[in-house]
């Protein structure tokens, strides 16, 4: 399955936000979009997620997909614990019986289990993002959309969600789509990186995974030599 | 529902002890028993009050109605709210409703009950319309109040509108009409009382407290208010009881 955005515009009132913006989504990889704040970063991951429409352009691929999307914040109930929170997204989008099965297992796999019962309130803002990229990890999904998800966090905790989202991509394959204005993140994170400009936004570059891995070689190579 | 610290609950039962030399010194000064009965005589009125042969009668029909009262202003409030959140036509239909409700002077509402409704509706019906417009605004504001990033998310992983109302609409009415519980529970049963001592049913506290007024038994009186000051408080345990069973304390940080 090819995901693709085709020159989509965007306007809003008379600003035009996105000018014929034009990026491939190589399936099970991960793309950064990184850009300017402000730019409409959010405007292009909304409009691949089908909540707000565009003004010309085409979207393939993400029509009939189930997508998962973690926000800038939590986004958790807060009169519901961590269990009842994986729950939630899980009613009627999976067989009943497997609902609890899928909850453990994946509680298990990144050690969260003895949370389980932890209502929001009680965890810290780095375990509740955590919780929220379960949530999206485990609704049965191929498209995974993030939406700045480390911008609120501390740097310690921010290193500790990086490292909890790394384990779950490694697991779980998805086509991963992350906005980012943090050039570190979109480094760390990103299988292609798509570089985007100041508004009307373009696509000004994109640098693909093979240049990051010959930069990374050549990088390795200079720190050898002493 | 509220906890007070130590020196906070040694003030409430000081304030309570000057309470009761008040009413010894005052009950001295007067020295007449139909104007500031003394708490001997009292205290004997609500010995025979309690055992009258009608107490439990007349406890158990001001009980019913301020229950009974109580729940059919909560099931319209709820009912109606999320039809005029849903429906802008009967938000619209019931402002002027409310409005009336709340600006019309209660007395007034009630000198008409009483031409117009049977008796022992009458302490019912004033008791909604005082309770109805707070039960309204309050399932209003629940549903106002929900946030739009969780509708958001839930559209976003395809939840069903079902799960929707129930997981998120419901806990956010049930919240909002939490925080006016107590007070509109509270409210209702004056009301009724109020209402029973205007339109004489055969059992009610109010009806008794008008007998009494009558004969100018006003340590019956005084012994009636005791009464109604325990039943607040059985009232004000039942909805601790119930918010436990909501489990909202559990969740609200």
């Amino acid at each position: 399955m090819a995901y693709k955005v085709e020159g989509i515009i965007k306007y809003y009132g008379d600003l035009k936000v996105l000018d014929k913006v034009t990026i491939d989504f190589e399936p099970n990889k991960t793309t950064c979009i990184l850009g300017p704040s402000g730019c409409g970063k959010t405007t292009l991951l909304n409009i691949i997620a089908g909540l707000i429409p565009m003004d010309l352009g085409q979207i393939v691929g993400f029509d009939d997909e189930r997508i998962s999307y973690v926000f800038q914040e939590d986004r958790l109930i807060k009169w519901k614990n961590v269990k009842e929170n994986l729950e939630f997204v899980l009613k009627g989008n999976v067989d009943k019986n497997q609902i609890e099965i899928i909850i453990d297992k994946y509680l298990k796999l990144v050690s969260l289990e003895e949370y389980k019962y932890y209502y929001p309130k009680d965890l810290s803002g780095g375990m509740k993002q955590r919780v929220s990229i379960l949530r999206a990890f485990l609704y049965p999904s191929s498209v995974l959309l993030m939406d700045e998800p480390f911008k609120s966090l501390d740097v310690k905790s921010k290193s500790l969600v990086i490292e909890f989202f790394k384990e779950l991509r490694s697991v779980e394959n998805k086509t991963c789509i992350l906005v980012t204005h943090n050039i570190e993140e979109a480094l760390e994170l990103g299988d292609k990186i798509v570089i985007l400009t100041q508004k009307p936004t373009r696509v000004r570059k994109v640098v693909d995974k093979n240049i990051m891995a010959a930069r990374e070689l050549i990088e390795s190579y200079f720190k050898m030599m002493p | 529902m509220k906890i007070y610290s130590l020196k906070g609950r040694k003030l409430v039962i000081i304030s309570k002890i000057i309470i009761i030399i008040f009413w010894i010194i005052v009950s001295r000064i007067v020295d007449n028993e139909v104007i500031f009965p003394t708490i001997k005589s009292t205290i004997s009125s609500l010995i025979d009050i309690i055992r009258g042969p009608y107490f439990f009668n007349v406890i158990r029909y001001s009980l019913i109605r301020t229950l009974v009262g109580f729940t059919i202003s909560l099931i319209l409030a709820i009912l109606i709210g999320v039809l005029a959140s849903v429906f802008k036509v009967i938000l619209y239909i019931m402002l002027p409703i409310v409005n009336f409700l709340s600006s019309v002077p209660t007395m007034a509402i009630i000198i008409l009950a009483l031409i117009w409704l049977d008796n022992e509706v009458v302490p019912l019906f004033v008791g909604f319309i005082m309770v109805f417009p707070i039960l309204y605004e309050s399932v209003l504001k629940g549903i106002e109040n929900v946030d739009k990033n969780i509708i958001e998310m839930a559209e976003l992983y395809k939840v069903d509108r079902i799960h929707v109302i129930k997981d998120i609409y419901i806990p956010n009415i049930l919240y909002s009409l939490n925080s006016v519980f107590s007070s509109t529970l509270g409210l209702n049963l004056k009301m009724v009382i109020a209402g029973e001592a205007l339109s004489q049913p055969n059992y009610g506290i109010g009806s008794s407290l008008q007998l009494e007024k009558t004969y100018l038994n006003t340590p019956a009186v005084f012994a009636w208010i005791i009464i109604i000051l325990l039943i607040s408080k059985f009232l004000e345990g039942l909805l601790n009881r119930l918010d436990n069973i909501l489990h909202i304390n559990r969740w609200k940080g």
